[in-house]
C-alpha cells in the first residue's frame, strides 16, 4: 500500500528549544491517523512541516510522495490544512469565505460555484451562507474551517485539533464529516488531546517530547501495553492511592471516582498483596479486578516510561 | 495569475468596504490633513512679533524712530514701558520678544554729532523671531540715517535728489520669478500632499499584511498554491484605488481653499501622485514583511513616516540640512516627489523639466516592489 505520509528523522529546533525531534511517521493512504499527546508535544509543529509553513531543520519528509522541503508548492495543491485557531476572515460572510479559498485554490467559474455549494451543503451551512462568519458560533467556525481545507478536494487532509471547545454534538458533527472524507478516499492525519477521539482513529501515534513514544491501531496499542492493570474499589479513595503508590511492583496509581487504576508489570502478583496491604491498613477493599487498559491507561504508561528530554520508539 | 490577482482584490475591496469606520477615516482623513497642515503653514512667515519701547529720550527724534517701527509688519508694538526693568520682567515672562530702547540723550547726541546708539533686548530662545526684529531695526536706522544725511545736504546747497544718489549709489533690483508673493505655503504645499499620502498608504498597507498574520489568516492563504507575487499585487491594487482617490481630494483641496494650480498641469501632477503612492504602498509591505503584529507595523510605520518627514525637504529645503546627512535625504522617495511637485505647481514645469524625478520615482516604486516581495516568505525557514 502506498504512503501518503512518510518522515524520517524529521526534526525542527526553535533556536535552543527542539520541538520535533527525530520523529519518524508513516500514514497509509486512505487511513485516519490520529496523533495524540499533551501541549507542546510537538504535534502543531510537525504538522506545520508537512504543509508546507515551516522548513525542517532536519531529516526529510515525504507528503504523497513529495519533498515537502522541494515539492512543496506542488504538495499545496493535494493538501488541505485546518489550523488549531479559527483562521478565516470573521468579516467575510461564509460563502464568501469558501469561494476565497476555493479561488485561490485555482478553481474557476461554474467549477468554483459547483465546489462551493457542494462544500456548503456537505458541512450543513447552506442555510447559513450568507451570514457573515463572525457571527458563528465556535461549532459551525469549526466546520466552515473544515470545508474551507476540503473545498479543493484534497487527497491528504491536516487537520490539528477540529473539535477543540466543541460540545459533543459538534464534535460527532465533525467526526461524521472526517469519516466521510475518509471514505473517498482522503488521508486524514488529525491531532486530538482528546483520548477518546483518538479511539475513533485508525492509527494512532503517541507524540511526546518531539517524537512517538508508541504507535499502533487503538486495539494494538492496549494489546501491547508494557504493564497491567488492576481497578481496586477501596474507601477512602486517597489513602488507598497512597498506600498502593508505595507498594513494592506498582509502576503508577490513578484515581477514577471512587476507583484506583494500579498499573504493574505484572499484576496477578500484585493483586494478593494489594489487598492484603490495604486491609491492614484499615482501608476497605470492595473489589479488586484485572482490567483491560483504555488509551488514556496506556498514553499514562507510555509517558511513565519516558525519561525527561529522550524519546523513545 | 491576473484571474488569482483579481481575486484577491476583490475579497480585499470586500473588506474595505464592509469596514466602514475605517472606511470613513481613510476618505476623510486625507482631507482634514492636508487642510490642517496646510492652514498650520499658511502663515509660515513670521509677522506681528510682540515687541515694546521704551523710550527714553522723548524727542521729537525719538519719536520718528518710534513711528518708523510701527510701519513694519513684522514687529507688533504692544506699548511703551517706563524702565528697563519692565521692559526685561516682559522679555523674561515671555509676554514680549522684543525691547526697542531709546537710550536719553539720544537727540542730544545725534544733535552733537556724537555716536548715537538704538538697544535692542531680544529673546534668543526663539531663534526666528530675533533676527528678523533686528533687521528691522537696521533698515529703520539706515533708512533715518540716510534720510538725515539727505536733509543736511540739502541745508548746504545740495538738492535732494542729488543728495540720494551721493548716499546710496547703487540699488538692487530685485525680480521673483516663479511664486511672486514668495508664499511660503506654495513652498509647502508640495511637503503637505506627499506626507499625507504617505502617512496613509504606508499605514494601510502595512496594517493590511500584519493583521492578516496576526489573526491566522495568512497561514490559511500560504497553504494554498498561490504565488506570493499574486497574493502582493492582489493586496495592493485595492490600495492603490484607495490612495488614488485619496491623491483626487487632497489635490481638490490644494485647489480650492490653497490655490494651488492643480488644474493646469493634472496629467502630471497625478503621475507623480501614483508614481509615489506605489513607492509608498510597496513601502507598506515591506514593514509589513517584518512586523509580527499589527502595532509593531504601526510602530515602524510611524519610525519610517517621521525621519522621513524632517529629512525629504517637505517643509524647509534639504539644503538645510548639514551636508554630512544629506545623502539620507536622496533615499527617500518624499524628496524627489516634493521637487518634482514644487517645479510643476511654483514654476509651471512641464514633462521634459521633472522626467528625471519621475524615472528616480519608477525606479524606488518597481525596486520597493520587488523588494517586498522577495522578503516576503511563503514559509518560516
Amino acid at each position: 500500500m502506498p504512503m501518503a505520509i512518510e518522515t524520517t528523522n524529521l526534526t525542527r529546533c526553535f533556536g535552543a528549544v527542539t520541538a520535533v525531534a527525530g520523529l519518524n511517521l508513516t500514514v497509509r493512504s486512505g487511513e485516519i491517523f490520529g496523533f495524540l499527546g499533551p501541549n507542546g508535544a510537538g504535534k502543531t509543529t510537525t504538522i506545520r512541516m508537512l504543509c508546507g509553513l515551516l522548513l525542517p531543520s532536519g531529516g526529510t519528509a515525504r507528503v504523497a510522495g513529495l519533498d515537502v522541503a522541494r515539492d512543496v508548492e506542488a504538495i499545496k495543491r493535494i493538501v488541505g490544512y485546518m489550523p488549531q485557531h479559527f483562521s478565516l476572515y470573521g468579516d467575510l460572510t461564509v460563502e464568501e469565505n469558501l469561494d476565497f479559498f476555493a479561488g485561490v485554490y485555482r478553481l474557476s467559474g461554474q467549477e468554483r460555484r459547483r465546489r462551493v455549494t457542494e462544500t456548503l451543503a456537505r458541512v450543513g451551512l447552506a442555510e447559513r451562507r450568507r451570514d457573515l462568519t463572525e457571527h458563528l458560533s465556535g461549532g459551525l467556525k469549526q466546520r466552515l474551517a473544515l470545508g474551507c481545507a476540503l473545498v479543493h478536494s484534497p487527497t491528504i487532509l491536516f487537520l490539528d485539533e477540529p473539535t477543540a471547545g466543541a460540545d459533543p454534538p459538534s464534535r460527532q458533527r465533525i467526526w461524521d464529516l472526517l469519516y466521510g472524507a475518509a471514505a473517498e478516499g482522503r488521508t486524514i492525519l488529525v491531532t486530538t488531546h482528546y483520548v477518546e477521539e483518538a479511539e475513533r482513529c485508525q492509527t494512532i501515534g503517541f507524540m511526546h517530547r518531539g517524537c512517538f513514544i508508541g504507535s499502533g491501531s487503538p486495539e494494538q496499542c492496549k494489546a501491547e501495553m508494557a504493564e497491567e492493570l488492576l481497578e481496586v474499589d477501596a474507601r477512602p479513595v486517597m489513602q488507598a492511592a497512597t498506600v498502593a503508590r508505595k507498594l513494592e511492583g506498582v509502576t503508577g496509581v490513578s484515581i477514577y471516582g471512587h476507583t484506583l487504576r494500579v498499573f504493574a508489570k505484572t499484576a496477578t502478583h500484585l493483586r494478593h498483596h494489594l489487598q492484603e496491604t490495604l486491609g491492614a491498613q484499615g482501608i476497605s477493599v470492595k473489589s479488586i479486578r484485572a482490567v483491560s487498559p483504555t488509551l488514556e491507561d496506556v498514553f499514562m504508561s507510555l509517558t511513565r516510561g519516558v525519561p525527561d528530554g529522550e524519546g523513545r520508539r | 495569475m491576473l484571474g488569482i490577482v483579481g481575486h484577491v482584490a476583490r475579497k480585499e475591496i470586500r473588506q474595505i468596504l464592509r469596514d466602514r469606520r475605517s472606511l470613513a477615516l481613510i476618505l476623510v482623513m486625507p482631507i482634514v490633513l492636508t487642510f490642517l497642515f496646510g492652514k498650520a503653514l499658511e502663515t509660515g512667515e513670521l509677522r506681528n512679533i510682540p515687541s515694546v519701547i521704551l523710550n527714553q529720550d522723548s524727542s521729537p527724534e525719538s519719536n520718528v524712530i518710534v513711528t518708523a517701527f510701527s510701519t513694519y509688519d513684522e514687529v507688533q508694538i504692544q506699548g511703551e514701558v517706563k524702565t528697563t526693568e519692565e521692559a526685561q520682567e516682559l522679555l523674561a515672562q515671555g509676554k514680549v520678544k522684543a525691547a526697542i530702547i531709546i537710550p536719553q540723550g539720544f537727540m542730544q547726541k545725534i544733535e552733537a554729532g556724537e555716536d548715537a546708539q538704538l538697544s535692542l533686548l531680544l529673546d534668543g530662545t526663539d531663534n526666528n523671531s530675533a533676527p528678523i526684529v533686528e533687521g528691522v531695526a537696521q533698515q529703520v536706522i539706515q533708512r533715518y540715517n540716510a534720510e538725515r544725511a539727505i536733509r543736511g545736504l540739502w541745508a548746504r546747497g545740495v538738492r535732494p535728489d542729488r543728495g540720494r544718489r551721493l548716499i546710496q549709489p547703487v540699488f538692487v533690483q530685485t525680480e521673483i520669478r516663479y511664486n511672486p508673493g514668495l508664499r511660503y505655503l506654495g513652498y509647502v504645499m508640495p511637503g503637505v500632499i506627499g506626507l499625507t499620502l504617505q502617512l496613509l498608504t504606508v499605514m494601510l498597507m502595512a496594517v493590511s499584511i500584519t493583521r492578516e498574520r496576526e489573526k491566522g489568516t495568512l497561514d490559511q492563504i500560504m497553504v494554498t498554491p498561490i504565488r506570493r507575487s499574486e497574493l502582493i499585487l492582489g493586496k495592493l491594487t485595492p490600495y492603490l484605488g484607495v490612495s488614488l482617490l485619496n491623491v483626487v481630494t487632497i489635490l481638490f483641496v490644494a485647489d480650492r481653499w490653497f490655490n494651488v494650480p492643480v488644474r493646469e498641469r493634472l496629467p502630471l501632477l497625478l503621475g507623480l501622485c501614483v508614481l509615489f503612492v506605489l513607492t509608498s504602498l510597496a513601502t507598506g509591505l515591506l514593514i509589513s514583511a517584518v512586523s509580527r503584529s499589527q502595532f509593531q507595523a504601526i510602530q515602524i510605520a510611524v519610525f519610517y513616516v517621521l525621519p522621513v518627514f524632517m529629512l525629504s525637504g517637505a517643509y524647509a529645503p534639504i539644503e538645510a540640512i548639514p551636508e554630512t546627512i544629506r545623502p539620507v535625504s536622496y533615499l527617500f522617495p518624499l524628496m524627489y516627489f516634493c521637487r518634482a511637485v514644487r517645479a510643476v505647481t511654483l514654476r509651471g514645469a512641464g514633462f521634459f523639466l521633472v522626467w528625471r524625478d519621475l524615472a528616480v520615482l519608477s525606479g524606488f516604486s518597481l525596486v520597493l516592489l520587488y523588494w517586498a516581495v522577495l522578503s516576503f516568505k511563503k514559509r518560516v525557514a
